[in-house]
């Protein structure tokens, strides 16, 4: 990040102490005297230890900011579609790159593909908040397709956020009463088998489906850490470093990989999960274009029927390019891996196209 | 046909073009000269015509009613009896009015008389007028937009730092006004002049209120102020100004059909493929790597180059929302703008009437003297602090502007009607 040229933050110092705080972390004063007004607000609805007087809170606030921590940690919650997602220290805050994402992951159902089953499978793999399956839950249903119920599952290794998640799931079915937000449930478990876990002490995904009677699902969405040692070091801001949980970023794993591997480790084995659950689809976030080549090469070796790379913004098709045989969408930094099998191309609306989506005839 | 339903401006140009010479003039049915101080404020003669001929059609209903009563019959009576009623008071008060004049001006009226008669004059004017204002408004179509909710918009104009903190001002005496008249008003926008708070570059405020179009469309024009600045040292009085918009605001979806939200012929009609979505990125590489706050948001209309920015929520929906709302609502306004333009460039010369544009001032806010005049009425109440916390003063001042756009567009309409 940019340091400000100090003679900025002199001035917005002398106009106002607080801002010149607010001012270290953010990048502009725009965006400083943004932030500033959204704390000052919750200040002065959370003050009721001081009775009435939010001065010290909001002082306390834009120190706490000053040093990087997370806004969102402070004002308790982040905005996701529009799902106001509470947030809490030890759980990834929620990004808007994901929310874009499932956003137009939904879009792409085909509301008149009739093979869709009539109940929708879903798993949600490394769901912290929750977000990705609350906002799937909250937007599928509009989309009209002929699927009547949903089944969602969200699964986490650390129980801050599997706690945090079903918190999450109460607040918007008690808020907005989103019907399906009755068949989502959020388990803990260890994506990795116990002879690859490095946390052996919570059980494993495979086990603890084989235990519900539940080892069929249609759809996997995913967003695990994927940030490289190197990458951690170099590409993340004060902010996420300092503050959010490494678990959530970086993936454990034995030493002695290249750097990029380390960063890659949950795709295999997500899409070795995918192939043992029977999944049709699978919608992977990634951390770059790079990252997301080798994810997609790594589908195309397990047999996927159609691979597609998203990018950032994908307000329209204009920029669809190919890398190789796989389609690639949008513009700005790649961020999604979309898979699916022969029997779901007709539910993305991808079967009328198979030479465009390229691998089906290869 | 005595009801004019609210006339679109395409079809006033259409009507303007038959318009023929005819003048329009003002026209006292009082004695013509007065103490200066009491002069009546006269009427249109064409409109006490039109208040003459409903009153007639009133009758003759009323008559058909008695004979063979009928609902439909019922129900135009009924709407035709506010105006019959509004007519009879100023006929009653004009009476009164015309007979103490005589009074007065007759030179063998004896002197005691003439003492009492004087003395009756002020509050017998000031019925007068106010049975005017009041006839005039039962005349005046509703304005087409009247019970829609509206946006303020408040931007400086000339006079640097001093003219953002008048805008401030006047943000706050509308958001004191809205709150003295249970109208729930909610900042869209609040944009601050390199973050100092009392001084803003753009305000945005959304009246929620139906109806709330009508009740502050008077407002828009150019407000100035004199005063001496806090920033001036030597005691100098500046003069400053802002500009105020007021757009009736457009519900988010036009489900019912009725604003042709989906329609190209409509005003409200915006091509989703004429409009550019720019939304902030991340710097860097995005993703988990960062966590970024901005939420902001820029819709831009590309035929007109119309740029909205909104960044208020941490919600980047709720900002997208809020764009749409604010493009919608400026393009329908601008549209409007042009045909009423073109109209007015027409009637210009025909009908003679001074309009104040958009970028005429139409408010001086006085501090030394304690005074605001408005410019189109002509009213001028006292006291500063009161009109700007949104006291009793500011709601007179905006009533006379009310009243006076009334009659504007009266005159509007007896120029149309008179070209038939
Ligand atoms: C990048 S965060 C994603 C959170 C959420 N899905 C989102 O998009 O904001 C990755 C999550 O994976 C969890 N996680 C890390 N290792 C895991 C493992 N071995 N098994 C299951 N979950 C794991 C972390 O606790 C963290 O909540």
């Amino acid at each position: 990040m940019p340091r400000l040229p100090s003679r900025l933050v002199a001035q917005a110092s002398q106009r106002n102490p607080l801002l010149a705080l607010v001012l270290r972390t953010c990048r502009d004063p725009t965006s400083a005297a943004l932030e500033l007004k959204w704390l000052r607000d919750y200040a002065v609805q959370h003050c009721v230890h001081t009775r009435g007087n939010w001065r010290p809170l909001l002082f306390r606030l834009c120190a706490a900011r000053s040093r990087g921590y997370p806004l969102q940690y402070l004002l308790g919650s982040e905005f996701f579609g529009d799902l106001e997602i509470k947030c809490k220290p030890g759980v990834l805050i929620p990004r808007s790159e994901t929310a874009t994402a499932v956003t137009h992951f939904v879009n792409q159902f085909n509301p008149a593909a009739f093979n869709l089953p009539p109940r929708l499978r879903v798993l949600d793999l490394c769901t912290g908040t929750g977000c990705i399956s609350l906002l799937f839950a909250h937007l599928f249903p509009k989309q009209r397709t002929p699927v009547k119920a949903l089944q969602i599952v969200g699964v986490d290794i650390a129980p801050e956020a599997v706690q945090l998640a079903e918190e999450n799931r109460r607040a918007l079915l008690d808020q907005a009463a989103i019907s399906s937000l009755q068949n989502l449930r959020y388990i803990q478990a260890d994506l990795f088998p116990p002879e690859e876990s490095q946390q052996t002490s919570v059980p494993s995904l495979i086990g603890r489906l084989e235990a519900l009677g539940q080892l069929e699902w249609d759809v996997i969405l995913s967003n695990p850490p994927y940030i490289s040692p190197n990458g951690f070091n170099r590409d993340t801001s004060r902010s996420v470093r300092n503050f959010e949980p490494k678990l959530a970023l970086v993936p454990m794993a034995a030493n002695g990989l290249a750097d990029a591997d380390h960063g890659d480790v949950f795709y295999p084995r997500i899409l070795e999960i995918a192939d043992q659950v029977g999944g049709k689809v699978v919608l992977l976030e990634v951390a770059d274009l790079d990252q997301a080549e080798r994810v997609a090469a790594m589908a195309l070796r397990y047999d996927w029927e159609g691979v597609e790379i998203w990018r950032d913004e994908l307000f329209s098709h204009d920029d669809t390019k190919y890398i190789g045989r796989i389609r690639v969408l949008g513009t700005g930094h790649g961020r999604s891996v979309l898979c699916w099998r022969k029997a779901a191309s007709s539910w993305l609306r991808r079967d009328g196209e198979s030479n465009t989506t390229g691998v089906a005839s290869g | 046909m005595f009801y004019t339903p609210w006339i679109c401006t395409r079809c006033l140009v259409r009507t303007t073009r038959r318009l023929g010479g005819r003048q329009l003039r003002w026209h006292s049915s009082a004695a013509p000269t007065l103490a200066s101080t009491s002069t009546s404020k006269p009427i249109y003669p064409a409109l006490l015509e039109r208040a003459r001929a409903i009153s007639k059609e009133h009758a003759s209903l009323s008559q058909q009613l008695a004979e063979n009563f009928d609902t439909k019959t019922a129900k135009k009576a009924g709407e035709l009896a506010t105006v019959v009623d509004a007519l009879k008071q100023w006929e009653a008060a004009n009476d009164a009015y015309t007979e103490l004049s005589t009074l007065i001006h007759d030179s063998k009226t004896d002197p005691e008389l003439l003492a009492l008669a004087s003395d009756d004059l002020p509050s017998t004017t000031t019925a007068l007028e106010s049975a005017t204002a009041t006839l005039t408004q039962t005349l005046v179509p509703k304005h087409p937009f009247a019970s829609f909710p509206c946006l303020i918009e408040i931007r400086p104009g000339a006079g640097g730092g001093e003219a953002s903190i008048f805008a401030a001002d006047l943000l706050r005496m509308y958001t004191a006004y809205c709150a003295a008249h249970n109208l729930r008003a909610q900042l869209v926008k609040r944009e601050t002049a390199d973050g100092v708070e009392d001084m803003i570059t753009e305000a945005i405020l959304e009246v929620e209120t139906p109806g709330a179009y009508a009740v502050l469309r008077g407002e828009a024009g150019v407000h100035r102020v004199q005063r001496v600045p806090a920033t001036e040292t030597k005691g100098r009085t500046h003069t400053s100004s802002a500009a105020v918009m007021v757009l009736p605001s457009f519900p988010a979806n036009d489900e019912a059909g009725e604003l042709g939200f989906e329609d190209p012929g409509s005003d409200y009609y915006i091509d989703p493929k004429e409009v550019r979505l720019d939304v902030m990125r991340a710097s860097g590489a995005g993703g988990q790597h960062v966590n970024k706050t901005e939420s902001a948001v820029r819709l831009v209309h590309l035929p007109t180059n119309t740029v909205v920015f909104i960044q208020e929520s941490r919600s980047q929906l709720r900002n997208r929302e809020q764009a749409w709302q604010l493009l919608r609502a400026r393009i329908a306004a601008q549209r409007r703008e042009a045909r009423e333009e073109e109209l007015l460039k027409m009637r210009r010369g025909v009908v003679g009437v001074a309009r104040i544009g958009r970028g005429d001032k139409i408010r001086t806010y006085n501090w030394q003297q304690q005074r605001i005049t408005d410019h189109r009425s002509g009213l001028t109440v006292h006291g500063i602090e009161g009109v700007m916390a949104g006291g009793p003063n500011l709601e007179k001042i905006m009533q006379s502007v009310r009243v006076w756009l009334a009659e504007r567009e009266m005159e509007d309409l007896i120029a149309t009607e008179s070209g038939k």
